[in-house]
């Protein structure tokens, strides 16, 4: 009964209505946190009448209703019209539960009756002993009181090494600090936003997709170096405050779901970041970039040579890897640590480039994203406090360093952290040559660069014997030097040291660096059609170190593996290409 | 003071995101943060679900603008039920979703519990009209899977019979 009064002046469901006039029935959404009803009820009943038909609809018992409308409370004795409730408008339920001990709302229950006075004594009892209850409980219902701003719990390692510096151990300080720079400084946000040019990026959505997993992969970092400005000023500071913040970091902790909103906000910003990251570039594109953590075993090997000789064919600067190095690991590359020359302001070996770090596909493909969007890259290094960053970080290696390895995309890398920590110097300082600039932003330089890189990579498949004698530059032309006067003679037998730049360093050479560059290249040519390549030792033996990486990396056709160093002339991260391209997965 | 069918005053905070600490921080963050202040309270609801602090204690610091919604008959104890009722079921952590269910969406339906006024059109408007930008596209799968939260406040789940 007392449903839904449908038709028109329903005697029946409505005797207890007040029969002033013919009740038109409106129709009240009353919603809940939890759900919404719509309930139809006469226009002039009395909110207790309304509240009876709730209880219905929401099984709940009308003590336990408390209905407001327009910021008010509806009590049992008003009438609907009394608020303006009309139809179709919405009023507000909530739905006490058991209350804890007295419940003063039973008087409430009188609410059947339409007794205004009683009703009304009712309701104005409901809250005095609601509210008592709630005084004396006090946090019953109430929040905890909040803490004290352990506000940095949500932004975690961003807003945390942010902070540094400031000289102040308390958090709140901290970020008020830094909201204040930050606002004297809106020029910067507002100046990257007015650039047309950014702006004309902004309407291209292919673009921005792009330019926004850039970003974001290199957010951290750029993020880090901005703030790190102030702190490579005074590096005695930037320790201690680094060390405060890890205490209080710890300390975040013990804070009731701090540390799990920490946690959250990390992994939620985390997570996205380096999915897209990984969609755009096939993997983390930073441990691409790396590609040579597989070199570990080679490392050790690695020359010190750095004197840039003046070998027009062979790179400016001598590297890494190979010669003098007793192993016959060619072209270990892991990566340039070239010393750059004004002809090569990047550093970029020729090793490196046919294999390892610019080899990988994560540095092709940003390498194409930079040279077709020049101006992505001039704005990013016009910005002025990308200059002062840059020129502080050159003042402080050390810093500098340490933000990169705290940068998390680093952290599972050691090796790339080695070898960025000793690139560091070097690249910062390119970074603030002028010229070193310009070819970032030209885009046919960059082009020409990645050329080079792939005419290095063509000739290490071609000729793989040819490349590690290129290498290593003026060491090689000491290596053919020696076996000169044998290999001059184009003896069919290949002289067991030869065609090996890397081969052991017994050649004295006596000639090292007086032939002509035009001398040195005839020779190894003519060493390789004399002896073929990778000959002295078995490829098996030479490439001993390799072939256990590679197996150990889970390549277990030992020949294919074997094929493959063979190949690329013992170049582990070419070698592991070329598997990998046989078997697309 | 307040008992005993008093109103109480509620004011809408509205924090402009786009200068400032916070966009330097989460450049995600498009538009306003808004929150409810009521019962020298603030709520407002993130990637944690609902939650409360001192007016003005998140780290976002003091309001751009606030916002007189008027006064509301609720107490505070009501209102701490229908936000642990809202906590469970709509306005839970999980729930949050930058551009359709967030901190805007929560304020505007608590201000109309409150008060029966709508929070200022401009504010619950953003979403869609970033959605509507192909830049706002772009963003927005990167974005459905990001919550965001201020922190500095304490969440609040259904206290009514534990603390």
């Amino acid at each position: 009964m007392a449903e839904n009064s449908g038709t028109d002046p329903a005697v029946e469901t409505n005797t207890e209505e007040n029969a002033a006039a013919s009740a038109t029935i409106i129709k009240v959404t009353v919603k809940t946190p939890k759900d919404k009803e719509e309930i139809a009820i006469a226009e002039d009943s009395s909110v207790a009448q309304f509240k009876e038909e709730i209880s219905k609809r929401f099984k709940a018992k009308q003590d336990q209703l408390v209905l407001i409308f327009a910021g008010k409370i509806l009590k049992d004795g008003d009438t609907l019209g009394q608020h303006g409730i009309k139809d179709g408008l919405t009023v507000h339920l909530v739905i006490k539960t058991a209350q804890k001990s007295s419940s003063g709302s039973s008087q409430t229950s009188a609410s059947s009756g339409p007794g205004p006075s009683q009703g009304n004594t009712a309701e104005t009892a409901n809250p005095s002993p609601a509210s008592n209850l709630g005084t004396p409980e006090g946090s019953g219902p109430s929040p905890t009181p909040t803490q004290p701003p352990n506000i940095l719990a949500g932004f975690g390692d961003l807003s945390g090494l942010g902070n540094l510096g400031m000289g102040s151990a308390n958090f709140m300080e901290l970020q008020q600090q830094m909201q204040r720079q930050l606002m004297s400084n809106p020029e910067m946000l507002s100046q990257i936003m007015e650039n047309p040019l950014v702006q004309s990026m902004m309407s291209n959505p292919d673009l921005m997709r792009q330019m926004i997993v850039f970003l974001y992969s290199n957010f951290n970092i750029l993020f880090l170096l901005v703030k790190t400005m102030e702190l490579a000023r005074n590096p005695a500071m930037m320790q201690e405050m680094m060390r405060n913040q890890d205490r209080a970091l710890s300390n975040l902790e013990s804070i009731p779901g701090g540390y799990n909103a920490l946690r959250r906000m990390y992994t939620d910003i985390q997570e996205p970041m380096f999915s897209a990251a990984r969609e755009q570039f096939g993997n983390n594109p930073f441990s691409a970039l790396g590609g040579n953590t597989d070199n570990s075993g080679v490392q050790p090997s690695r020359t010190e040579n750095r004197e840039p000789l003046p070998n027009p064919w062979g790179p400016p600067d001598t590297t890494t890897a190979t010669t003098t190095s007793g192993t016959a690991s060619t072209t270990s590359s892991t990566t340039s640590s070239t010393t750059p020359s004004v002809s090569n302001p990047l550093g970029i070996s020729s090793s490196s480039l046919g294999n390892g770090m610019f080899n990988s596909p994560g540095m092709q493909s940003l390498m194409q994203q930079i040279s077709e969007n020049p101006q992505l890259m001039q704005n990013m290094l016009s910005a002025p406090y990308m200059r002062t960053m840059m020129q502080s970080l050159s003042q402080n290696p050390d810093i500098a360093s340490q933000v990169f390895m705290n940068n998390p995309l680093f952290a599972g890398n050691p090796q790339l952290q080695e070898q960025m920590r000793q690139q560091l110097p070097v690249f910062l300082q390119q970074m603030q040559n002028p010229e070193s600039l310009s070819v970032m932003t030209n885009p046919r330089a960059m082009r020409a660069l990645m050329q080079i890189q792939e005419g290095l990579q063509t000739l290490q498949t071609e000729a793989p014997g040819l490349m590690p004698s290129l290498i290593p530059g003026g060491m090689a032309a000491g290596i053919p030097g020696a076996p000169l006067p044998t290999g001059v003679n184009v003896t069919p037998e290949n002289p067991p040291p030869s065609g090996q730049g890397p081969a052991p360093a017994p050649a004295p050479t006596p000639t090292a660096g007086t032939n002509t560059a035009q001398q040195q290249l005839m020779q190894q040519m003519l060493q390789m059609f004399a002896g073929g390549n990778a000959s002295t030792p078995t490829p098996e033996v030479r490439f001993q170190q390799q072939l256990e990486q590679l197996s150990a990396m889970g390549f277990i056709n030992g020949e294919a593996n074997l094929q493959a160093l063979i190949a690329t002339g013992g170049d582990i991260n070419a070698a592991i290409e070329r598997l990998l391209g046989s078997q697309p997965s | 003071m307040d008992q005993n069918d008093s109103t109480f005053g509620v004011q809408l905070f509205i924090y402009d995101l786009s200068r400032g600490m916070a966009r330097q921080l989460s450049p995600i963050m498009l538009g306003e943060h808004t929150s409810i202040v009521v019962y020298g309270e603030e709520f407002f609801y993130g990637g944690a679900g609902i939650s409360s602090c001192p007016p003005g204690g998140t780290m976002l610091g003091p309001p751009d603008t606030v916002v007189e919604l008027g006064n509301t008959e609720v107490t505070e104890e009501i209102f701490m039920d229908y936000l642990s009722s809202l906590g469970e079921t709509t306005y839970s952590g999980d729930k949050y979703r930058l551009f359709e269910h967030n901190c805007n969406t929560f304020t505007n339906e608590v201000a109309q519990f409150l008060t029966g006024n709508k929070i200022p059109s401009y504010i619950t408007d953003l979403p869609s009209e970033v959605l509507s930008t192909p830049f706002g596209q772009v963003l927005r799968p990167i974005l459905d899977s990001i919550h965001i939260a201020p922190p500095g406040g304490n969440v609040i789940s259904s206290q009514n019979n534990h603390s």
